[in-house]
């Protein structure tokens, strides 16, 4: 459910959520760990002052012969009597307090011997807690705890009492509490100051955040009203993000290129079926004019209807031409339909010539034979090339022209060819010649559909080959297939 | 299905004085359908394949009215049509025209041309607006009351007179009637009145023209000889005068 709620979130708004969390979440961390830092730098600083404030006065109580010694005559004997805790605990404990720090000097059983305290002012001393005591008692140096007493905050300090400076036996402990005030002004002072701050940078951090993804995502966003656009059908969109090198920018480019592509081929495809209906206009007004004219009456009189059938009949065939044509292109879009087997051209050819012979319409037809060679063709395709090519070289010779047709080895590419002493190609029908439905005016007269060439093209880029052409007008016209020749081949 | 009036015709329908169409088309199989069909309506055809051709047989005179293709392969169509009006001459001009686009019609006709039609176009369309333009440049008028004897028809007022006395036709016996009349003399097959009077895509048996001559026959009183005479093994064909 809640996984389903985060996938139903912008992309910009998870972004933005996710970015603005780990913002957060490391700021925190950052504040956390610093402020704890200097509380616990600050409680030490607090703890080491008033130790080394409080050692010359425990000194001076404890081991006074340490602090005069010759001027005083003799030391006194170093025994465990020497040292009446309980006679000095008032004045120690007395000279340890000052205006915010309070001392209790404690036996080893945890009786109060002495309070500091003696003027209002001076805060009051809490109550030593057992756990810390004993580990006081036990000979730790530096026990500090903090603690609350009538709300005020307070730092407190255990300083076990040497038999003498160094020695392991403890007569007592002397409890320090100071009062927390100036640090716990500091620390309010930090903690607003991280508090504030923190709250500034997420702000900022989000502002630049959203910033950002709004400036990666916006052109995501403009490419998806793009795409519908596109999808209405305005193929002329385009999403157009020069400025951009990054990623978006690329895709955008890449965009923008199939776009362009699409409507190109979107384009060609208009341009091809606006010139299929075109073909189809003649024929279609001769079979309905001459059927009328044929109804109307036209078919009591023989004399006008057999010219009136004779041309339907043509036109039909033309029709039917022009289907074949048109399913047949349509299928070479899928080069799939290719099916090659391995063929001697010589032997090909020896058959192709008698069936040629029949196409040829007494144009004289040669051949002239290459190396002898193997190859991958669709042979079935090879044929009908050759058909359109001979029917095309046929419709642009004279009767008794020549017609020669033959193949060679190029570099790693079988050449199939076919020239004929012609009329030639006029120099500006030679680009457009392979265009679907181009004629030349003789095309249109001979009766050709426009889509034979085509079709020769479309076949041999098929087989991953390329089509030339070469013309001379008044001389004649040499096409040649050009097919790789990467299977397996002999001599 | 009533049949447009047209002029009556002499001896046979090849022999016309309907007027003379010049078909300006480079498109062989199209000529030869405008050409046979204009001829068996009784108009004569000049068939010319390019736009000079057409220029210069239109200088000779005697056009009642132009079929102009614009793709042609010297001069196109347009090009004629503004040639021939800046010579002055006021031809009426058909114009057919490959393509749909509204520009082509407008310029067309900005340049002159007084009608167009759209490839692939039906016959009849063709037929009825060369009428049109021929009835409207006034060159070639047409009978509104046609004759035979004591028997008379009103072309306008749908009116048939024998002898002086109304004769009350059914729209179909008055079609077949008409057709007849303004066709003296030519053989009609069975299938041919079917598909004149009943339309191209009527389907049925031709026995029904043979039921509406007779009734035809009988209301105008035609005996022995008779005017509607049948032709035995062909069809019908009108005799006028006997």
């Amino acid at each position: 459910m809640r996984d389903s709620f985060w996938h139903s979130l912008s992309l910009k708004t998870r972004l933005a959520l996710l970015y603005g969390g780990l913002l957060a979440v490391v700021l925190c961390l950052l504040g956390g760990v610093l402020y704890l830092n200097t509380r616990s730098f600050l409680l030490d600083a607090t703890a080491k002052r008033i130790r080394a404030q409080a050692k010359p006065v425990i000194e001076h109580w404890l081991y006074p012969a340490e602090f005069m010694p010759p001027l005083w005559g003799q030391s006194p004997p170093k025994t465990r009597n020497s040292i009446d805790l309980e006679r000095i605990a008032s004045f120690l404990a007395r000279d340890l307090t000052s205006r915010d720090t309070v001392a209790l000097v404690l036996d080893r059983q945890g009786r109060v011997l002495a309070v500091g305290r003696r003027l209002p002012e001076e805060p009051e001393a809490p109550s030593p807690q057992p756990f810390y005591y004993r580990r006081a008692l036990a000979g730790e140096n530096e026990v500090n705890y903090t603690t609350w007493l009538n709300r005020r905050h307070l730092l407190v300090l255990f300083i076990p009492l040497r038999w003498a400076p160094g020695s392991e036996e403890i007569l007592g402990v002397v409890q320090l509490s100071t009062l927390l005030t100036p640090v716990d002004k500091i620390l309010f002072r930090q903690r607003l100051v991280l508090i504030v701050g923190i709250g500034l940078a997420l702000l900022v951090g989000a502002a630049l955040g959203l910033f950002l993804t709004t400036s990666v995502l916006g052109d995501l966003t403009r490419m998806v009203s793009t795409c519908r656009a596109i999808a209405l059908g305005n193929l002329g969109q385009r999403v157009n993000l020069p400025h951009r090198r990054d990623e978006v920018g690329e895709l955008a480019q890449a965009f923008d290129h199939m776009v362009e592509r699409i409507e190109a081929s979107f384009a060609a495809q208009k341009r091809f079926v606006a010139n299929a209906a075109h073909e189809l206009r003649t024929p279609v007004t001769v079979l309905l004019g001459s059927l009328e004219v044929l109804m109307r009456g036209a078919q009591d009189d023989p004399t006008l209807s057999a010219g009136l059938m004779q041309n339907m009949y043509r036109e039909a065939k033309g029709l039917s031409r022009l289907c074949e044509e048109l399913l047949d292109l349509s299928r070479l879009d899928l080069s799939s339909h290719v099916k090659k087997e391995l063929a001697d051209l010589e032997t090909f050819f020896s058959s192709y010539m008698e069936k040629a012979a029949l196409l040829a319409q007494g144009r004289a037809l040669s051949l002239e034979k290459g190396p002898s060679l193997a190859a991958e063709l669709d042979l079935g395709m090879l044929e009908q090339m050759l058909n359109n090519l001979l029917d095309n070289a046929v419709r642009h010779t004279r009767e008794g022209d020549s017609i020669s047709l033959g193949w060679n080895q190029g570099d790693g590419w079988l050449e199939i060819w076919i020239a004929d002493g012609g009329e030639g190609i006029h120099s500006q029908d030679l680009p457009h010649i392979f265009e679907p439905f181009y004629q030349g005016m003789r095309g249109k007269e001979a009766g050709g559909t426009g889509l034979g060439l085509t079709l020769v093209k479309a076949m041999v880029e098929a087989h991953g080959g390329r089509v030339q052409v070469e013309s001379e007008p008044g001389h004649g016209t040499r096409f040649t297939l050009f097919f790789p020749l990467d299977g397996p081949q002999e001599d | 299905m009533a049949d447009r009036p047209f002029q009556g015709t002499k001896e046979s329908f090849w022999v016309s004085n309907r007027g003379t169409i010049l078909v300006v088309e480079d498109e062989r199989a199209i000529m030869e359908m405008l050409r046979v069909g204009f001829t068996y309506e009784g108009y004569e055809v000049i068939a010319v394949q390019g736009g000079r051709e057409a220029l210069d047989r239109l200088q000779e005179g005697g056009v009642d009215v132009v079929v102009l293709d614009i793709m042609l392969p010297d001069v196109d169509g347009f090009e004629v049509c503004r040639r021939i009006r800046s010579r002055g001459w006021d031809v009426p001009i058909l114009m057919l025209t490959a393509k749909k686009e509204i520009e082509d019609r407008v310029r067309g006709l900005d340049l002159g041309a007084d009608d167009y039609l759209t490839k692939p176009f039906s016959f009849d369309e063709l037929l009825a607006r060369v009428r049109a333009l021929l009835r409207r440049s006034g060159k070639k008028s047409e009978a509104v009351v046609l004759s035979a004897g004591d028997l008379m028809l009103n072309v306008e007022t749908r009116e048939v007179t024998k002898g002086g006395k109304p004769v009350r036709l059914t729209p179909t016996e008055f079609a077949l009637l008409e057709l007849f009349m303004r066709h003296p003399r030519r053989v009609f097959t069975r299938e041919t009145l079917l598909n004149r009077l009943w339309g191209y895509e009527y389907v049925g048996d031709t026995n029904v023209v043979d039921v509406h001559v007779s009734h035809l026959r009988s209301k105008i009183g035609d005996r022995p000889p008779r005017l509607i005479r049948t032709i035995y093994g062909v069809g019908y064909a009108f005799y006028p005068e006997t």
